[in-house]
């Protein structure tokens, strides 16, 4: 057992999750910009620094939520106010973190007019986030939810692009519009249980029926989060206007809520609704990876471009989930926090070009590898990493998706070579065009390279690539309980491999050497 | 001793990766700290193995020290700081960077402890060096160095080749030791090629007079230097007592000889001469006996002294006047009297003249060739000693400094001693050449085996000196025949450039056509539809979804813009409205239930 960084009994998911809103409020008493830009940095940094033991100290021998809190709230409705991390939330939780410094830097000159509103929304917005990923109870999961949805909505209304106000009212009605069904299904469910503790309602014989319009109502809300086909038209309106901290946290962490909820909800919840529903969430899954490989291929606009990959990036997540077995899930998590990483950086680089071109057209930005060559080693690496090259972070995601794939359907994984194949296409016509596209366009004669914040904002990211990349087994070890508990509900039978796997040997192991030495690769070690 | 052990490359590679940070007022203090503390690194290193890292299933030996090693590793360390002063006033980091990761490079060969990182090195020496060639920027230097590099990067292959082939027979492993010269596998062969790629050894030797002649004034002070030597040392490790390389080092040291005595330019004739010192070298393995080791590796360590020397100074005529070939210059000792010197000192270390370096480490060689009872080997050796004495002893000072003066004007105008830091430079390996030749036990007491050999026997001073006199005065007497003509001497560079040439055609005409219809193809067959498949779902992603979303959205709206009129602000309107609304819910419920 790792020695206690925390002091012991201290309440550490409740003071990261009100922490930035401590430093919100206090953000309402500064003065100057400069002043409120300092305090966000430091604060959310200081919250990252103190959220990252919860890596050390988390115990991955165990699926049972740790570092609990449990207060009643409510009483009369059963409201609790309920938190716990597990194996899967404790890994976005980080994220969230991490994302959150990153940010504030990379608004650093973006932003210049009402800073501090603008600091108070990120803070605000942080609390939000990670309250999401914290909560044990429904209805206070609900409340973060929503609450998450007003400020990331000012952020795109008031300091976005030209059709800010159309991006915004989009992403805030559809999501919504999920929701309201969220609602619902949460009240049914705490009237065949009469609790809100998502624990208690995991694991009952809920009729099949019932079970259908839960998972279906569940499955709008998040499917419009993910997003998935054909839910995903606000995501290209809501990246392309929104203020680059407002892209990294909608493409960063938002749309991992969508995929979370499916893990922490549907699949455990509602098993056999899910079993049902699997081939049309593969179906759409798979349509959202071909599709969203389609539509980045035909994009100008840079912003567009990273905002449609995320669609089919965030496909392969959710077909991951769906395939039901361990390399689906392990490659779908793993997904969402590459996705994390390389989509956020990406963002941030071409938030970095539009401070200096001013606009996000393609045509604009070719040519720029002459001038700026620390930029385009950042953008180079994080391209790579967004279409899945070997070595970076995605890879290991994707291919664990394959494999997980492979093993619900040959067809599928035949189906989903296409999908790798447009991603690499599209990010390399992006990377291509932006590093050695005609050098004639005189505005770029007089470009600035990265300066010190900048690359300390991509900095971070690019070490992740990485080091995901080429050491994932401590982030595969503190999933794999969870995983496995996952699975374990979800098939209502010990964790196994599925039956009749044509790509594992009866003892389990992968036939071929490639998979043989991932899985080596991945797993934990069996430190006691 | 402490267990903290630093490899002396990483000090000259992570100094050349941190050079261009450093502040341009502390860059010369960088260039001079950085090799030294090469140096130190080498020299505090105790023998042993260091630094073995398990990467996946093997284990590589980044530090066998030993004595063979520790010899190579001293000079080398020792010549980098020699070299790097030489080029102090060079202001283009990446030529240093480029020298110093040649450098560490060939350090980290030499310290190898198993073929994997033997390899790796031995690519880094190739990759790195091809640089000092490019960077001279002549119009010849680009295909220069590509020629240079594609021969290293052929004799790579064949190394690796013969490594995992080594490597894969049963029973023996990844580790460099020697291979079994009296059985020689196809693999120990392949390996050898390698090796002898890097040796310059004929028939693979062309690309040396090539890439030399062509290098930096400066970087080619370093090339002169580690990629051959590197070689010998592996010939050393792997193939001690081969006994085909005996009679290949005595035709290399020959071949170098006639080659160079025909060359005009200065410094290609000096690279023709690397190959027939090295060639002693070779001889010297293929001997095979523990003198002949101790030979060739005092040998090479002269031969880093006084070559490099020599390469100084042809490179320091070269920097100031821009001139190379004999057929430009003549009579620069009036301008350049200390370089001719320090010249000339080369050129006697390397003619083995009594009291230098070259005396007390070329014969080693020939001593153990008589001593084998090789004597066809030891008699030609002496005699390319000869030639050697002939060329670089006599002919390269006496056509450069003085003879007909061919120089022309802006030549003469150009012409001055060179600047302070590579006069020196070569003082100091002016120096340690003297300094190594007089005093015996600083080269005898690094060689590997125990020396019992005495250089400074009345006979082996008669017999040196005889020889070294009745060349000169030969020399003096054939002065006519032996002045410079621009030639070209055609050597077995030819074939393959030929071939190489040919084999562009063969890229360039058939192969491209192929290539281009092949492009076609994919650009109307696939690219266009792909394309056209994106724009299609580009449109249909904004015009039928986004259509479907934004057109409820604006149902919405329209909906409401009709039921507005419906409140108009009067309160008795409302309320009607709404309790006509509520009764009729009532009576419906009423009329359900």
């Amino acid at each position: 057992m790792p020695t206690p960084f925390y002091p012991s009994e201290f309440p550490i998911l409740s003071a990261l999750i009100f922490s930035p809103l401590a430093a919100a409020v206090i953000a309402v008493l500064l003065r100057s910009d400069r002043a409120l830009r300092w305090w966000s940095f430091l604060s959310t940094l200081v919250i990252a620094l103190v959220s990252l033991p919860l890596f050390w100290q988390f115990d991955a021998r165990t699926a049972d939520f740790q570092f609990r809190e449990h207060a009643a709230w409510i009483p009369w409705l059963k409201i609790n106010y309920t938190l716990g991390v597990d194996g899967i939330s404790v890994l976005l939780v980080l994220l969230t973190t991490l994302l959150m410094p990153l940010c504030v830097l990379c608004s650093w000159r973006y932003i210049k007019a009402r800073v501090r509103e603008f600091m108070i929304c990120l803070l605000v917005m942080e609390t939000a986030m990670l309250g999401v990923f914290c909560a044990l109870d429904f209805i206070l999961f609900f409340v973060f939810w929503e609450a998450m949805l007003i400020p990331m909505t000012l952020l795109i209304a008031v300091w976005g692009g030209p059709r800010k106000i159309y991006a915004a009212l989009k992403f805030f009605i559809y999501t919504m519009a999920g929701s309201v069904l969220l609602l619902v299904a949460i009240i049914a469910l705490y009237l065949q249980v009469g609790s809100f503790d998502i624990r208690q309602m995991m694991g009952r014989p809920y009729s099949e029926n019932f079970q259908c319009w839960v998972f279906l109502a569940f499955f709008l809300s998040f499917a419009i989060k993910v997003p998935m086909f054909p839910f995903h038209t606000w995501l290209p309106a809501a990246h392309v206007e929104a203020p680059t901290a407002g892209s990294v946290l909608l493409a960063g962490v938002l749309l991992k809520m969508g995929a979370y909820g499916f893990l922490r909800f549907c699949l455990p919840i509602t098993p056999q609704a899910t079993h049902l529903f699997t081939p049309w969430m593969i179906a759409l899954s798979l349509i959202g990876i071909l599709y969203g490989g389609l539509t980045a291929l035909a994009q100008s606009d840079l912003k567009k471009l990273v905002a449609y990959s995320s669609v089919g990036h965030m496909g392969f997540c959710t077909l991951g989930i769906f395939a039901l077995n361990k390399d689906g899930l392990d490659g779908a998590i793993l997904v969402m926090i590459n996705h994390g990483v390389t989509t956020s950086a990406l963002f941030i680089a071409v938030g970095l070009l539009y401070e200096r071109l001013h606009t996000r057209e393609l045509s604009q930005a070719a040519g720029l590898g002459k001038f700026m060559p620390v930029f385009i080693t950042f953008f180079g690496v994080f391209c790579l990493s967004s279409m899945a090259f070997p070595g970076t972070n995605s890879f290991i995601g994707e291919f664990l998706v394959l494999v997980g794939g492979l093993a619900w359907s040959p067809w599928l994984a035949l189906a989903l070579a296409p999908g790798v194949v447009l991603a690499a296409a599209y990010m390399l016509r992006l990377l291509q065009k932006v590093t050695w596209g005609s050098t004639n366009n005189p505005r770029h004669n007089g470009l600035q390279d990265l300066e010190l914040r900048e690359v300390a904002a991509l900095a971070p990211l690019l070490v992740l690539v990485f080091w995901i990349g080429l050491k994932p087994a401590p982030i595969a070890r503190i999933m794999e309980a969870s995983v496995k508990n996952l699975l374990q509900q979800v098939n209502g039978a010990p964790a196994k491999m599925v039956a009749n796997d044509p790509t594992r040997d009866s003892a389990g192991r992968p036939n071929n050497r490639a998979s043989w030495a991932l899985a080596e690769v991945l797993t934990p070690n069996q430190t006691p | 001793m402490s267990d903290l052990w630093l490899h002396p490359a990483s000090a000259l590679i992570l100094g050349a990766l941190l050079l261009p940070l450093i502040p341009a007022r502390l860059k010369k203090v960088w260039l001079l700290a950085v090799p030294i503390a090469a140096f130190a690194l080498n020299t505090i290193m105790p023998p042993g193995v260091h630094g073995q890292w398990q990467f996946l299933d093997w284990t590589l030996t980044f530090g066998r020290v030993d004595r063979l090693a520790s010899v190579f590793g001293h000079i080398m360390s020792l010549i980098s700081i020699v070299a790097t002063l030489y080029g102090l006033h060079v202001k283009e980091d990446a030529q240093h960077i480029a020298a110093w990761i040649y450098a560490g490079a060939a350090l980290g060969a030499v310290y190898a402890g198993d073929f994997l990182t033997l390899f790796l090195f031995w690519e880094m020496m190739a990759f790195s060096s091809v640089f000092l060639v490019w960077f001279r920027r002549r119009k010849e230097s680009p295909a220069a160095g590509y020629r240079y590099l594609l021969v290293h990067m052929a004799g790579g292959v064949c190394l690796l080749a013969g490594i995992v082939l080594h490597a894969s027979t049963p029973g023996s492993s990844f580790a460099f030791e020697a291979f079994e010269v009296s059985k020689m596998t196809p693999a120990s062969w392949l390996v050898l090629i390698g090796f002898l790629v890097n040796g310059a050894v004929p028939p693979f030797h062309a690309w040396l007079p090539d890439a030399y002649g062509e290098g930096t004034f400066n970087g080619s002070i370093f090339l002169c230097t580690y990629t051959t030597k590197t070689a010998v040392y592996a010939l050393c490790r792997g193939f001690a007592g081969l006994d085909l390389l005996v009679p290949l080092g005595v035709a290399m040291a020959l071949y170098g000889v006639v080659y160079a005595v025909l060359e005009n330019d200065s410094r290609r004739l000096l690279a023709y001469h690397i190959i027939s010192q090295v060639g002693y070298m070779v001889a010297a393995v293929g001997l095979g006996t523990e003198m002949a080791i101790n030979g060739a590796c005092a040998h090479a360590f002269a031969n880093i002294l006084y070559k490099g020397l020599l390469f100084m100074g042809c490179g320091a005529v070269l920097h100031m006047t821009g001139q190379s070939k004999f057929t430009e210059l003549g009579g620069l000792y009036q301008k350049m009297p200390w370089t001719f010197l320090l010249t000339l000192i080369g050129g006697l270390s390397i003619s083995a003249f009594p009291l230098t370096a070259g005396f007390v480490a070329k014969s080693m060689i020939v001593a153990a060739g008589f001593e084998a009872h090789n004597l066809w080997a030891a008699f030609l050796l002496m005699l390319a000693s000869v030639g050697t004495f002939l060329h670089t002893g006599l002919k390269v000072p006496y056509f450069i400094f003085f003879g007909k003066n061919h120089c022309r004007p802006e030549t003469w105008e150009r012409a001055a001693e060179p600047p302070w830091n590579m006069m020196t430079a070569m003082a100091i390996s002016a120096f340690l050449c003297l300094f190594v030749g007089c005093y015996t036990p600083y080269l005898y007491d690094l060689l590997p085996h125990p020396v019992h050999y005495h250089p400074y026997t009345a006979y082996h001073l008669s017999e040196t000196l005889q020889m070294l006199l009745f060349t000169a005065v030969s020399f003096f007497l054939f002065l006519k025949k032996l002045e410079p003509e621009p030639t070209i001497s055609l050597d077995l560079d030819w074939p393959y450039r030929k071939g190489g040439r040919m084999f562009l055609w063969l890229a360039q005409k058939p192969v491209q056509f192929a290539d281009n219809c092949l492009g076609e193809f994919y650009r109307v067959g696939g690219i266009a539809g792909l394309m056209g498949s994106a724009r299609l779902a580009g449109w249909f992603d904004g015009r039928v979804i986004d259509g479907v979303v934004d057109g409820l959205a604006e149902a919405v709206r329209k909906l409401g813009q009709r039921l507005r009129p419906v409140q108009r602000g009067a309160v008795q309107e409302n309320l009607t409205l709404a309790f006509a609304l509520g009764a009729a819910l009532l009576i419906v419920l009423w009329l359900v239930w």
